[in-house]
């Protein structure tokens, strides 16, 4: 095992340096916007009532200290680093004294309990429906789903989005088509409130379920079609293994390796689906707030949100690089 | 011999594959009229070139006859502790019960036959667990003591397939499809893919564990030369035929179908210089075979009524049989050997 261990901290390493990366890329983007924060308070504070040019001046300066736009891009680039380790992304332009950090902690939860819910019920829903649909290919069923999966699987996240608003908020009113929860509960660990937050995620989860479980069903459904016809499946099938046995130790086991990695892969391309779904439901989570952030050229919060994305797109992909040896005993962990 | 002591009778066997492709109806004759038995405690060797539906034969010898191949015709019965089951019309359920206690397999591919996310331990207890009914602690016993019978550390149950060499694997699939002590084993050219040093090794743990056993096998191969060192009897099948079947020295030295002789003559002996005559032509499409023999069309000797008429496989004397209506006549070896060019069509 010890192996392992040195591979995990390798692959923990590979970890840091892409965060790094990433944080750095999202530091110099952001940096690069043309909406400049100071500018942008000044704006909203002077149009309100008449200011004198020399209190608009001490203003500016006081901001951009307070911003810490006083010193050359790459000493904002070590202070920005500096602060990012203690997790201070400094202040929000859009709430302004509000740290940005405390914005995106707001949101996260929001974010991560649907992603995660929503990714994990697909992909394991999807991969046991299509590897049986690949094992039993009679089935009458599981081709009827498959004919609707590949009906479904290339519509974009936000046209079904819009559809289940149109469907369950007015043809068929019968679940919230906006927010977190309902406006008249109030937050707290009561069986109302979560129940509350449940009925409010059903539609966003669903519109994430329905594109996403028709890929990992025709994927999964190809690739068993593929281990059915190997010959250690036949050979267990000669053998008299029981079916169930075969199913879950030779077909589908064999299949979730490849699926592991294809999720690892497709954890970006789903979290920035999420933005489109929060948008089109209002979910107060990561999304929304990050496109009401560029809306208002808050680059702090961007940043923020960009910084913590990464952070957790490269934590959910080393985790399951880290499941994957142990899924395969072939990979070599060395 | 008398007929109980046969374990397999297969009767007037014809298997085809039946495709249908949009409504165009497709049909292989893999499997043509084949009539066989399998004594106990013999290898019985089944020789043909690539396509000669040799695979197909053991499929369904081996109760693994899925669409598209279907059986048209005859029966394969087996006859485990006195009782007949007939394969091909059997239920599932009652070819269940056979599969791995009586009935096993040798695979080709050692390679590929071992689930490569399962210990071979693991392995040993999806295959053999259930039809050996022991206690987990006797059964693992009795795998350990079946495995050093092959010459495999009681190690080998916590590998992977990927961790061990490819003899060894060979060996441990050989171990898988012996634990249970079957009285019936095919082996599907178990010996292909290695090297003739491992080959030898493997050949004669096959033959130790059929003695000790006392088993049957049926061992598919096109390679003669294994076929000379480890068959009891032979058979040589031509286009989805059994063309001659006899005890392995006498298909060696007193052959008498044209196809026999040729691929015997063509096998290399120490100190013969002398160039090997190649068969002209392909074998046939099974999809369109020709009428009569389906040899005639590459046979050198081939006549008039070879065209019209399907010899049937005749009986001689010494457990012999032979589908050739020139069988009786002495025709030497030179006529056969060398072709003419043209002669045929």
């Amino acid at each position: 095992m010890s192996t392992y261990l040195v591979f995990a901290l390798k692959r923990f390493l590979q970890f840091l340096a892409v965060v790094f990366t990433g944080v750095s890329a999202s530091f110099f983007i952001a940096h690069l916007s043309p909406i400049s924060p100071v500018e942008t308070i000044i704006g909203r504070v002077s149009g309100q009532s008449a200011f004198s040019p020399e209190a608009v001046e001490s203003l500016r300066q006081t901001l951009t200290e307070l911003f810490g736009l006083n010193v050359p891009l790459h000493e904002q680039y070590f202070n920005f680093l500096r602060r990012f380790l203690v997790g201070d992304l400094g202040p929000s332009l859009l709430a302004f004294p509000t740290p940005a950090m405390k914005l995106v902690g707001l949101a996260l939860p929001w974010t991560v309990g649907l992603l995660t819910l929503s990714t994990i019920l697909t992909w394991l829903v999807g991969n046991i429906l299509g590897g049986l649909a690949g094992y039993y290919q009679n089935s009458r069923l599981l081709k009827a789903f498959g004919i609707v999966a590949i009906g479904v699987q290339p519509i974009p996240y936000y046209i079904v989005a819009f559809l289940m608003v149109i469907i369950f908020g007015f043809l068929w009113p019968v679940l919230p088509v906006s927010g977190g929860f309902a406006m008249n509960v109030r937050p707290s660990w009561s069986p109302e409130f979560v129940g509350s937050i449940l009925l409010h995620g059903i539609l966003p989860a669903a519109s994430l379920v329905i594109v996403g479980l028709g890929t990992w069903f025709l994927g999964m459904r190809a690739l068993v079609s593929n281990i059915v016809t190997e010959d250690y499946v036949t050979y267990a099938e000669l053998a008299g293994v029981r079916r169930e046995r075969i199913v879950s130790s030779y077909v589908i086991r064999n299949a979730m390796v490849p699926q592991l990695t294809a999720l690892a892969m497709s954890l970006g391309g789903i979290f920035s689906g999420t933005i489109i779904t929060e948008q089109v439901f209002s979910y107060p989570g990561l999304g929304t707030l990050l496109v009401r952030a560029v809306n208002a050229g808050d680059s702090a919060v961007v940043l923020a949100v960009s910084c913590v994305a990464v952070i957790a797109v490269a934590t959910a992909i080393l985790l399951i690089d880290l499941i994957h040896p142990l899924l395969d005993p072939r990979i070599r962990v060395e | 011999m008398s007929v109980t002591t046969d374990i397999l009778t297969v009767d007037r066997l014809r298997a085809y594959y039946q495709m249908n492709y949009f409504g165009i109806e497709r049909e292989v004759r893999a499997v043509e009229d084949v009539t066989m038995r399998v004594k106990a405690n013999e290898v019985y060797g089944i020789a043909g070139e690539s396509s000669s539906g040799k695979t197909s034969l053991i499929k369904v010898l081996a109760a693994a006859i899925r669409p598209p191949l279907r059986v048209l015709e005859g029966s394969v019965t087996y006859r485990f502790n006195g009782n007949p089951l007939d394969i091909t019309r059997a239920a599932e359920e009652e070819i269940e019960a056979v599969r791995w206690r009586h009935l096993s397999y040798i695979m080709q591919g050692s390679m590929s036959v071992l689930n490569p996310v399962r210990r071979i331990g693991r392995i040993f207890e999806d295959f053999a667990f259930r039809p050996m009914g022991l206690k987990r602690d006797a059964f693992r016993a009795a795998v350990e003591a079946h495995l050093a019978r092959l010459h495999l550390e009681p190690g080998v149950m916590n590998s992977y397939p990927h961790e061990l060499s490819g003899g060894m694997r060979q060996r441990v699939t050989i171990a898988l499809a012996t634990v249970c002590r079957p009285e019936f084993i095919i082996a599907d050219e178990p010996t292909t893919a290695l090297d003739v040093v491992v080959q030898k090794d493997v050949l004669a743990m096959i033959r130790e564990v059929q003695q000790a056993l006392g088993s049957s096998v049926v061992f598919v191969t096109h390679d003669m030369a294994v076929h000379a060192s480890i068959a009891d009897r032979l058979a040589i099948v031509y286009a989805g035929r059994i063309v001659e079947e006899a005890p392995t020295r006498t298909i060696f030295t007193a052959a008498r179908h044209p196809y026999t002789r040729h691929l015997v003559a063509s096998l290399p002996r120490i100190g013969d210089t002398s160039p090997k005559p190649s068969l002209e032509g392909r074998p046939p499409s099974l999809a369109e075979p020709p009428p009569g023999c389906r040899f005639h069309p590459r046979c050198p000797i081939a006549i008039e009524r070879c065209r019209k008429e399907v010899p049937i496989l005749e009986e001689w004397p010494g457990e012999h049989r032979v589908a050739c209506f020139r069988a009786h006549e002495a025709i030497p070896a030179g006529e056969i050997l060398h072709l003419k060019r043209g002669s045929l069509q």
